[in-house]
């Protein structure tokens, strides 16, 4: 496993850039993430979407489905995909430190 | 993000249609095969296109991506196409280059054939070559197949066509549900658990709800984020692993090849049909499979014994029964030929009709 250094913390990462840790997750964490998402700065909605994964995730052990997110949050998936460009799995899930989504993706 | 291009679909299909299929689109009267491998089709318009179809193992290098268009550069005005069975087809409109285009595939090792009642080419998938889930290879299981069975590929012997079709696991990627004979990658042990890392690579809900038996759990110590497996009801389907990487399931000794036969997807003369379990377990035995090639042969020449013309493998076996079917191919018949999942009730036998 690799590790990253970003903003004075190491984090433990999979060949993807999933963290292989979650406990090691941290704002930091999301800091390094944008920049290899191509996100310029990080806005008030963008936080929206990490914190409601963050909170479903931490209730139900899974990750929301794309319909629950965005009834959740009020955003369509368009204007997710606006926030994070690679999409609410390899993006925001990846910013927000769940694990990495799996299936035959 | 600049400057990116999305949702432009595929070029429009009719871009690369030759002349002649383009002029007579729709309006096509008949096709004849005139040979193993060359078909013709007559438009109304007294018009024709022959297709050469040939052979090819699905994964190619673009080298021989480039001889194939190198090929239909010289004799069909750079006109080629794949078939949904991946074998490749030279389409021209003069019959003097027939030879030719031949001659062409010939040298670059790209057998003619896979038309009529033949067996066409095997419709595969991933295997050891690139999928995280196999049970047994693909492209290698394959290549021995056909090796054996080559002589069916370019004649037309049989009494209908036979579907060939492998998966390496039972995620059935492909025709395998639904093929003549199937070949398919199965597991024969319980995934192991790894309880330090699965909190942190697996969702344990929908871990828990893969499982087509109910076998996993939440680990009973509260502490332990994790899942146990109950292996006496576990089937080894390797479902929990395609959602959780933590639980890998593959195992090299135990893992092999199940053989199951008699699906059809077309609806000439019988219904469509789900091919079903023929041979349990045939041991995974690389590079060349000699167990597995072994029991397709006897299978197919069996059924290119007994069937009528134009009778199915799965047609066949209904005809004759399978107690018959298995006293003939000479397999013997175990417990696990017997269904045991859910609506196993309606595969049973309710009648006295039965052969000694």
């Amino acid at each position: 496993m690799a590790v990253v250094e970003h903003g004075g913390k190491s984090f433990e990462v999979d060949e993807d850039g999933f963290l292989a840790d979650l406990d090691g997750w941290g704002p930091e964490w999301v800091d390094y993430v944008k920049e290899l998402e191509g996100i310029s700065e990080l806005k008030e909605d963008h936080w929206k979407v990490i914190n409601m994964l963050q909170e479903y995730f931490k209730k139900n052990g899974i990750a929301p489905m794309v319909r629950i997110l965005s009834k959740v949050t009020g955003f369509k998936l368009k204007y997710i995909y606006e926030l994070f460009p690679s999409g609410p799995g390899k993006g925001a899930c990846k910013m927000a430190g769940l694990p990495k989504p799996t299936g035959c993706v | 993000m600049a400057e990116r291009v999305t949702d432009i679909g595929p070029p429009k299909y009719d871009k690369f249609l030759p002349p002649v299929i383009k002029d007579n689109y729709g309006k096509w009267k008949y096709h004849e095969i005139l040979e193993p491998g060359v078909l013709m089709h007559v438009a109304e318009s007294g018009a024709k296109i022959f297709s050469v179809r040939g052979g090819s193992g699905r994964l190619v290098t673009t080298d021989f991506i480039k001889d194939v268009c190198d090929l239909a550069d010289k004799f069909c005005d750079g006109y080629l196409r794949f078939t949904s069975r991946n074998n490749v087809e030279f389409l021209l409109t003069d019959n003097s280059k027939i030879a030719g285009v031949k001659a062409g595939m010939k040298k670059l090792g790209i057998p003619i054939g896979a038309t009529g009642h033949s067996v066409s080419n095997i419709v595969h998938t991933q295997g050891w070559v690139h999928c995280h889930t196999p049970a047994i290879d693909a492209s290698g299981i394959v290549k021995a197949v056909m090796d054996d069975l080559f002589e069916y590929f370019g004649s037309h012997k049989l009494p209908a066509q036979v579907r060939i079709a492998l998966a390496c696991c039972l995620n059935m990627c492909g025709a395998v549900h639904c093929s003549d004979i199937a070949i398919l990658g199965i597991h024969r042990t319980a995934p192991k658990v790894n309880h330090e890392r699965l909190r942190h690579l697996c969702e344990i809900p929908t871990t828990i709800a893969s499982c087509p038996t109910g076998a996993i759990r939440p680990h009973p110590d509260k502490n332990i984020k994790s899942v146990v497996i109950n292996e006496p009801r576990c089937m080894y389907c390797g479902n929990c692993y395609t959602m959780c990487p933590a639980l890998p399931v593959f195992d090299a000794e135990k893992g092999g090849v199940a053989l199951l036969v008699g699906g059809k997807v077309s609806n000439s003369k019988t219904p469509p049909m789900f091919s079903k379990l023929a041979v349990p377990y045939l041991p995974n035995n690389p590079p060349l499979w000699p167990e597995t090639v072994k029991a397709i042969r006897k299978i197919l020449t069996k059924y290119a014994e007994g069937a009528n013309k134009w009778e199915r493998v799965g047609e066949w076996v209904e005809r004759i029964g399978w107690e018959k079917f298995f006293e003939v191919c000479d397999i013997p018949f175990t417990f696990q030929h017997i269904d045991d999942y859910r609506w196993a009730y309606d595969t049973y036998r309710t009648s006295m009709h039965f052969k000694f």
